[in-house]
């Protein structure tokens, strides 16, 4: 169960903020690989992710849709870091069992981006 | 009022003085002797390739580094925590250049005329399966070094305190090692195979 530690009490940092930045990278590696999947699915989704690329990347459109996806990841790691570092930084979380959640995220981020397994779950 | 500096610090300055003026020797003795279209290779991106390239060269580095720290605070050895903050900024630093850069390499792979359409003409396979798995190998980089990095700069000491965090760091850095190297090998073998 997560402890809040009040501020001015805690000789060491709680874990919460650590956490927050490791499970919100793995959301975002998460986030890549969905919308790898959603590209290979829908044309509609592809041609999304290279309109949201051209937004604001440099060289978008000589790079296609991998810029638009690039920016989900981004957008989701970022901003799903903001959420849990607010939420999270005071804090004291369980650091093995958060830590295996997102080591099993980066893990399914992975499969899904191993082409074959793309292939298979976008039924191309 | 002069402050005696500490006796340690000044070989250490001298050290690296002394590794700046063997990598200028270096760099100039490589400027002046190679062959440097050779080097590059006769396409008009191929400046591209290679400043990616050095990155991705730099990249190796300091994800062994990191490797190596991560193994050091995981079994409890690591001493010094202005070194595994130095070693993870960087580490994160150059992952962020090495993908920048690779986007930018990525335009002519795409371009008409480029490797991509002649793999896919001749061996889809390596695009779809090399290729492909490499470029989104390469983004998980980023955030698993920032994340290790911001423990280590946020948390301090305390990283060498707690065996919890100092596991998950070490976790992070040894990620970063692999998907580094799926994207290095991966990189290295379409290099081979054809150029931008």
């Amino acid at each position: 169960m997560a402890t809040v530690i009040p501020v001015g009490q805690d000789h060491e940092r709680p874990s919460g903020a650590a956490l927050a930045a490791t499970l919100s990278a793995s959301l975002g590696v998460l986030a890549l690989a969905l919308a790898q999947v959603l590209s290979a699915v829908s044309a509609s989704f592809n041609a999304a992710m290279q309109t949201l690329g051209n937004c604001w990347m440099p060289g978008a459109a000589g790079i296609g849709p991998y810029s638009g996806k690039e920016t989900v990841a981004a957008l989701v790691w970022l901003g799903s870091w903001a959420l849990l570092h607010a939420r999270w930084k005071k804090r004291e979380l369980p650091v093995g069992l958060i830590g295996v959640v997102a080591l099993i995220l980066i893990g399914a981020a992975t499969t899904i981006l191993w082409p074959p397994v793309t292939d298979l779950l976008a039924h191309r | 009022m002069h402050e005696v500096e500490s006796s340690d610090v000044v070989p250490a300055r001298a050290l690296w003085v002394v590794v700046l003026v063997l990598g200028l020797i270096g760099l100039a003795i490589v400027g002046i002797t190679a062959p440097m279209e050779g080097l590059l290779g006769d396409s008009a991106q191929a400046i591209r390739g290679a400043v990616h390239g050095t990155v991705a060269g730099l990249f190796m580095v300091t994800a062994t580094i990191g490797l190596f720290q991560g193994y050091r605070l995981f079994a409890g050895q690591a001493r010094s925590v202005a070194e595994l903050q130095l070693g993870s900024v960087a580490n994160a630093t150059v992952a962020f250049l090495t993908i920048v850069l690779g986007n930018w390499v990525y335009i002519p792979y795409r371009a008409s005329g480029g490797p991509r359409g002649y793999f896919l003409e001749h061996a889809p396979e390596v695009h779809k399966i090399f290729f492909e798995f490499k470029e989104f190998a390469a983004l998980f980089t980023l955030p698993l070094a920032v994340a290790a990095s911001f423990i280590l700069v946020v948390y301090a000491g305390t990283v060498l305190r707690r065996r919890d965090l100092g596991t998950l760091v070490a976790v992070l850095l040894t990620l970063v090692f692999f998907y580094f190297l799926v994207a290095f090998g991966l990189g290295a073998a379409v290099t081979k195979l054809k150029s931008v």
